[in-house]
């Protein structure tokens, strides 16, 4: 270029030449006169500008430039004339077509020899390109900081929206953003447009005749409306119409994508003249709406990190339980309030101090330390992932167990865990008191031989309590099914089991019997079972229940029993004793008649004639008087011999009559006045005649015996049989004699109490244990008059069949087995 | 036909006024069977009874209680206990009281005649001892 100059400035020969060598460069070129005054410009400046030399020439220029860079320009050539160094500056020259473009002007000064400035020569090269792409790059660059920086998502996508507007001159841009429903539009940003324009398009739907930006979303394509004055579409929403009642007569809305290719929103470029957009601007176009898809997508991912973050912290603060993380170094990194709460520790004393310092005892420090080494050295966990149990030490220096669980925090880098601890103090108790309540419960079954079971009767899942394996003798860790129990059950009770188990599995109500082991040992255990059913809300029926082991109880039992029968002997002896008398009498009275019958006999068939009639009815009186000798002693037999006790159906009259007989003449030398009212409609009972009779008869000898010494008023005395109320029939013996004292009543059925000098006292006692055990029961009241009266009453036969399933029966067939 | 002397049974066992009977009849005594003493007190035959066969448990009036009111009456007849009871120890006061004999049911013939004769012959003692102070006086 200074050569070119420097031949301009020696040969003006070549001076046409060398215009247009200059109208060649690729630049505009003009020269300027040492004052600034401008002199020539090249052919290229006359076309750019639209501009002639005239027009431009001295300060002419002036009005080709931007004018927000004329006053910058102007002050900027001063000072380079005024310097007389070159420089460099950029600026904005009008198009001919009024399009501005920025170009860089380059100014410098061509000198004569003395090294005066001659002429100053100013190279202007159009930078648009890269000027734009500069102004783009450094907007995008902005944008992108921003977003970085975390600034509000309206901020950015209206920073975005400026260098739009900046980038590209003459237009109004704006984004929406398309709602979480995907259905509606919502404002995105809109910096230059008016808001009424903005609410207006707010809340459309998202489909085709909504709008430009609607469609485009809809479509997710770009829709191009270049002139809204003929533009057809959206005719339903009246889009154009408003659009252009605030000015606008372009529109150019691009869909915004994410990544996923999900529509975000649109882009939208608005224009008061109608246009169509150039490959460049739709480059442009191209670039923004990216940028606005990353600022879309980072706020969408900020928004879902704060929700995250914020659910994290709810977390956190809510958590009973208290969350400790750790970094890997074992340095503390968070600290819940529900931490603090436990430990007693503040969050900001403890976050960066080691955990085994502030929650680990001194006595676990060591384990704890050695354990994280190991892990950060190996990988080998012991603790990760599991629920573990371990002391903890509060701020005070109390310890306290907890639950811990440490997961390790999957993220990238350096390992950081995650503790969540639980203060199990209340927990321990319970466990603790649960234990102790467990043990003593075990101990009660144990010592009480009582085991508990639950049965699920759809299913027949059995669960049975320790003791109940002790007692069925079987080991714990077998499962119990119901044919494991029946190998167990006595042969002669395994129809009354199967017979349980179905009425069980019917009614669903309670079951309550008892029935025998066969241990292996050939030893025989008895237990007694409640069952109780529990109908679950689903139908399911259940029974939770107790055994007891009652061999021991039953076996006493036994002994009672027969201790009782041998009793009741005893007290038949005795009486027996009191009857000596009456019996010789009831048995010598026939065997007198038998001799004497007997030797009558003998003389009359001795006799010349033999009295062969009178003998004859002498020896049917020999046999009548041998029976009834032959009576007497069995009954005596039945009444004194020891038979064990026998259940049979006993008719009560014909019972007592018998015990009558045999006492008659005992009363009758008492000189007691018998009467006997037996009631004809009595119902048999079931019970053991002798053991009935037996009372009948120590009742009746008590009466006599309490009126041995009256002798100022008759001996009477009634026997009375009659129906009782509840299916009972009652005994009653009333006598007139001496009574007793109102006080004594309670001890008269005690063994040994007597009022009687010869009486053992056992003979009510011995009487109330056989009414009892026959279901009945014995009492003694005062007459109105003098004497006493003594009655039982025992169920009839009917009630005792009913009574014969169920345990009663059993426990009194059992009691009878031993005595046979 | 019965010439015997009367014997007079008081029991109140069926058997025994059946059978007893009959055996002093075929043995040659005149019998007469009483089932009370009230009963017998009240008959025509106290007077005539050479020998009293008695049972001691009479319901009513005992067997002594008898022998007393005959005394009373002076109308003293030679008794014999009979006995159902078996109970030896009454025996000796019975005897003590004036009674002939105590026959223990059942008892055997022999030792009924043996009673029997022992009381007719008190008895005839008796009438004997009666009739010489008769003619003393």
């Amino acid at each position: 270029m200074l050569r070119i100059m420097g031949a301009y400035q020696e040969t003006t020969q070549v001076q046409s030449e060398h215009s247009r060598v200059v109208d060649a460069l690729p630049g505009l070129v003009w020269t300027a006169l040492p004052d600034g005054q401008v002199d020539s410009v090249n052919q290229r400046w006359i076309e750019y500008t639209g501009r002639s030399l005239e027009e431009t020439r001295g300060w002419g220029w002036q009005s080709a430039i931007y004018p927000d860079d004329l006053p910058g320009l102007l002050t900027r050539w001063r000072s380079t004339l005024a310097s007389g160094e070159a420089s460099e500056i950029e600026t904005r020259l009008r198009r001919f077509d009024g399009e501005y473009r920025w170009f860089q002007l380059c100014s410098f000064p061509l000198r004569d020899d003395d090294g005066h400035i001659v002429r100053w020569c100013v190279l202007e090269t159009d930078v648009d390109d890269r000027k734009r792409d500069e102004a783009l790059l450094t907007g995008e660059k902005r944008v992108l900081e921003m977003l970085a920086w975390g600034y509000s998502f309206p901020v950015v996508l209206d920073a975005l929206c400026r260098l739009v507007e900046d980038t590209t001159t003459g237009c109004y841009c704006s984004v929406v953003l398309v709602d979480l429903t995907g259905t509606h539009l919502e404002h995105g940003a809109a910096p230059s447009l008016p808001a009424s324009f903005i609410t207006s398009i707010i809340g459309r739907p998202v489909n085709l005749d909504s709008g430009p930006c609607a469609m485009a979303a809809y479509l997710n394509e770009q829709v191009i409306a270049p002139d809204l004055t003929s533009e057809t579409r959206w005719a339903e929403y009246e889009w154009c119409p408003m659009a252009m009642a605030h000015g606008l007569k372009a529109c150019w809305s691009t869909p915004i994508s994410s990544t996923t290719g999900k529509v975000l929103g649109a882009f939208a470029i608005y224009y008061d003249k109608p246009r169509t957009p150039t490959p460049v601007q739709q480059s442009l176009i191209n670039r923004f709406t990216h940028i606005a898809s990353i600022a879309i997508e980072r706020a969408q991912s900020d928004a879902a990190l704060k929700t995250s973050e914020a659910r994290k912290a709810a977390i956190l603060n809510s958590a009973l339980d208290c969350i400790v993380t750790i970094d890997h170094e074992g340095c503390i990194t968070e600290f819940n309030p529900a931490a603090e709460r436990t430990f007693g520790h503040r969050r900001d004393d403890v976050m960066g101090k080691q955990l085994a310092d502030v929650i680990i005892p001194p006595s676990f420090q060591e384990r704890h330390r050695r354990g994280f080494a190991r892990y950060l050295s190996t990988g080998e966990a012991h603790m990760l992932g599991r629920r573990v149990e371990m002391t903890a030490l509060r701020a005070d220096g109390t310890e306290f167990p907890v639950e811990l669980a440490i997961t390790r925090t999957p993220i990238d880098g350096p390992a950081s865990f995650t503790g969540y601890l639980r203060d199990i103090t209340v927990r321990k108790q319970a466990e603790e008191e649960l234990r102790r309540s467990e043990a003593f419960l075990a101990e009660g079954q144990r010592l009480s031989r009582t085991g508990s079971f639950s049965w699920r009767v759809a299913t027949d899942e059995i669960t049975w309590s320790e003791e109940l394996y002790r007692i069925f003798e079987f080991d714990q860790r077998v499962q119990v099914t119901l044919e494991l129990i029946g190998t167990r059950v006595h042969p002669d009770d395994v129809p009354l089991m199967r017979d349980m188990i179905d009425r069980a599995r019917g009614a669903g109500s309670d079951f309550e019997y008892e029935h025998r082991l066969l241990m292996p040992d050939q030893s025989v255990k008895y237990v007694h079972m409640v069952g109780h059913g529990i109908r679950h809300n689903d139908g399911r029926l259940e029974y939770i229940g107790a055994a007891q082991d009652v061999t021991q109880h039953r076996l006493s039992e036994e002994a009672l029993g027969k201790a009782r029968s041998e009793l009741a002997h005893m007290a038949r002896v005795t009486t027996l004793g009191m009857l000596t008398a009456s019996i010789a009498h009831e048995v010598n009275q026939p065997l007198s008649g038998i001799i004497t019958n007997a030797s009558t006999c003998m003389r009359m068939l001795a006799a010349d004639p033999p009295n062969v009639d009178g003998a004859r009815e002498t020896a049917r009186r020999t046999i009548r008087d041998g029976n009834r000798a032959s009576d007497v002693i069995t009954r005596l037999r039945a009444l004194f011999g020891k038979d064990g006790p026998t259940t049979e159906s006993v008719v009560l009259n014909e019972a007592t009559q018998e015990v009558i007989a045999l006492s008659l003449s005992e009363l009758r030398r008492s000189r007691v006045i018998l009467r006997t009212e037996l009631a004809d409609d009595l119902p048999p009972v079931r019970g053991d005649r002798v053991q009935i009779q037996q009372v009948i008869l120590n009742l009746l000898l008590n009466a006599s015996d309490a009126m041995s010494g009256i002798d100022d008023r008759p001996r009477h005395l009634v026997i009375r049989t009659e129906r009782d109320q509840g299916d009972q029939v009652r005994l009653t013996v009333q006598d007139s004699g001496v009574g007793f004292e109102p006080q004594t009543v309670d001890s008269l059925f005690e063994a040994f109490y007597t009022t009687k000098s010869s009486g053992m006292g056992i003979g009510l006692s011995v009487s109330r244990s056989i009414v009892e055990s026959h279901h009945g029961r014995i009492w003694a009241s005062p007459n109105d008059g003098p004497g006493a009266t003594f009655s039982f009453s025992i169920p009839t036969s009917s009630v005792g069949v009913a009574t014969e399933s169920g345990p009663g029966a059993e426990r009194m067939s059992a009691v009878t087995k031993g005595n046979g | 036909m019965i010439t015997g002397p009367l014997i007079t049974i008081v029991d109140d066992d069926d058997s025994v006024r059946e059978s007893l009977p009959d055996l002093l009849m075929e043995l040659g005594f005149a019998v007469h069977a009483f089932s009370s003493r009230e009963e017998f007190l009240a008959s025509d035959f106290v007077r005539e009874t050479k020998c009293l066969l008695l049972d001691v448990d009479m319901p009513s009036m005992s067997g002594p209680g008898l022998q007393l009111e005959l005394r009373r009456r002076q109308q003293e007849i030679p008794i014999v206990f009979i006995t159902g009871h078996g109970d030896e120890s009454v025996r000796p006061s019975l005897l003590k009281q004036g009674a002939v004999d105590c026959l223990f049911k059942p008892f055997s013939e022999t030792a009924l005649l043996a009673a029997l004769n022992a009381a007719l012959q008190t008895s005839f003692n008796g009438r004997a001892k009666c009739a010489m102070d008769c003619e003393q006086v």
